[in-house]
């Protein structure tokens, strides 16, 4: 499994995202030469727990999600991010947590966009929308170096990458820059190996960053 | 969904079913060495209890995990005229991290047990699997290498096979078939229906063993 970063896009301060935004950075990706080659899509799911009474929500994990990504169509991930587990399913896995019938889905949201081949470089640029929804709620990008599989021998190469990327971006004169936040693999039991474990933990951790946007930006309007 | 029997017999009598499955099958047995983690959701999840097992696998030279999920069996005039029983299963394939996060989920350990034996996979009519262990419990928690025979000196013997809404019938026709030819040794049933060993399991594990297995059956 080769290397990624997953990363979001963070507006400024009193800024929120838009599908300009988006237009924008795909037209940036094209500009440096990255060649379009199809779509690609992830889906995550926030799960809350079946309980008789509600008051009895909180005894349970509020942050439990499910992953389905593109390149690995027969499995599936769940995480609990604020206890640090991960852990990679069949995607049966999906049918016998809906037999148990202790969880169900609360919210699922898609990650949907075009990919790009740029050299050793596979990117992905994508929105996140709820199922049901056209409602941008914000953008994400993947950048996968092919190459190399160990996340330490790839940092270097993926940091010269970024910092080309995001001055091809900053000269948009765009509202906002992306960001990547390493999460500390280790703490989830993962090794210096890439794997598509790693790819969860990293849109889990997005998520909850893209959750903390929303959430600051609700808290200044209040 | 699955089609199971089960049935049991004594631990004597083990050798002369090996040969006899031997030479029905036609393939290797495979050694069983299953760590059994069966959980019950806590008291406030769900509306309904629910149970999930974790089986990991001590045979391998790194243990693999499997979640299960055993289901309602079939119900109706038809389900109890077969002698088969048919019900819901589904299983996956999981990393290591499984027991962590069922308890993180609110799930409790109800009770764990470890099966020793063998296995026999093979095809006739259906995709069938027998099962012969030993079933003993840990007396420390999740102490393996520390576990005793629940029933010394008595095995379980299991035949599955996975169905289908579809296809159901021909595979209960396959098993109970099957069944047939295990029938001087011991009796397979529902689960929940134990009929205890047969009086002709002695004789006919005496002639096995003499024969050596070399007769075809």
């Amino acid at each position: 499994m080769t290397l990624k970063w997953v990363l979001h896009w963070q507006p400024n301060a009193g800024s929120t995202v838009n599908s300009q935004i988006l237009s924008e950075v795909s037209q940036c990706v094209e500009s440096i030469n990255g060649v379009k080659e199809g779509r690609w899509r992830a889906t995550l799911t926030f799960y809350k727990p079946h309980t008789r009474e509600q008051s009895m929500v909180a005894e349970f994990p509020r942050d439990f999600l499910g992953i389905l990504l593109p390149e690995q169509p027969n499995k599936y991930y769940f995480i609990i991010r604020g206890q640090r587990i991960v852990l990679e399913a069949d995607s049966s896995i999906q049918t016998l947590m809906e037999k148990l019938q202790s969880y169900k889905t609360r919210v699922a949201l898609h990650f949907d966009g075009f990919q790009y081949q740029l050299g050793d470089f596979q990117l992905r640029v994508g929105k996140v929308v709820p199922t049901h929804s056209e409602n941008l709620r914000g953008i994400v990008m993947e950048v996968e170096y092919v190459p190399i599989s160990s996340v330490e021998k790839a940092r270097q190469i993926m940091e010269e990458f970024l910092d080309i990327w995001q001055e091809a971006v900053s000269k948009r004169s765009l509202p906002g820059h992306f960001m990547h936040m390493e999460p500390n693999f280790a703490e989830y039991g993962l090794t210096d190996h890439y794997t598509s474990q790693h790819t969860a933990v990293q849109y889990a951790t997005v998520m909850a960053q893209l959750i903390a946007t929303v959430q600051a930006v609700q808290s200044v309007r209040n | 969904m699955e089609c199971v029997v089960q049935g049991i017999i004594e631990t004597q009598h083990v050798e002369a079913l090996e040969i006899l499955l031997q030479g029905l099958c036609g393939v290797h047995k495979e050694r069983l060495r299953i760590h059994e983690i069966c959980l019950k959701s806590g008291p406030n999840l769900g509306v309904v209890a629910s149970e999930v097992r974790l089986l990991c696998d001590l045979e391998q030279p790194e243990s693999t995990w499997t979640v299960r999920h055993i289901g309602g069996a079939m119900r109706g005039a038809g389900a109890e005229q077969i002698s088969v029983l048919v019900r819901t299963m589904v299983e996956s394939k999981v990393s290591k991290n499984a027991l962590r996060l069922f308890y993180a989920l609110g799930y409790k350990l109800d009770h764990e047990l470890l099966r020793v034996g063998f296995t026999f996979h093979f095809q006739r009519g259906a995709q069938i699997t027998v099962t012969v262990s030993s079933v003993n419990k840990m007396l420390k928690l999740h102490a393996t290498d520390e576990a005793v025979p629940v029933t010394p000196g008595i095995q379980l013997v299991e035949v599955t096979a996975p169905a289908s809404a579809e296809n159901y019938s021909e595979v209960v026709a396959a098993v109970s078939s099957f069944c047939e030819y295990l029938a001087p040794l011991l009796h397979l049933s529902k689960p929940g229906i134990s009929t205890g060993v047969v009086p002709t399991a002695a004789a006919a594990a005496a002639s096995l063993m003499s024969d050596g297995g070399g007769t075809p059956l």
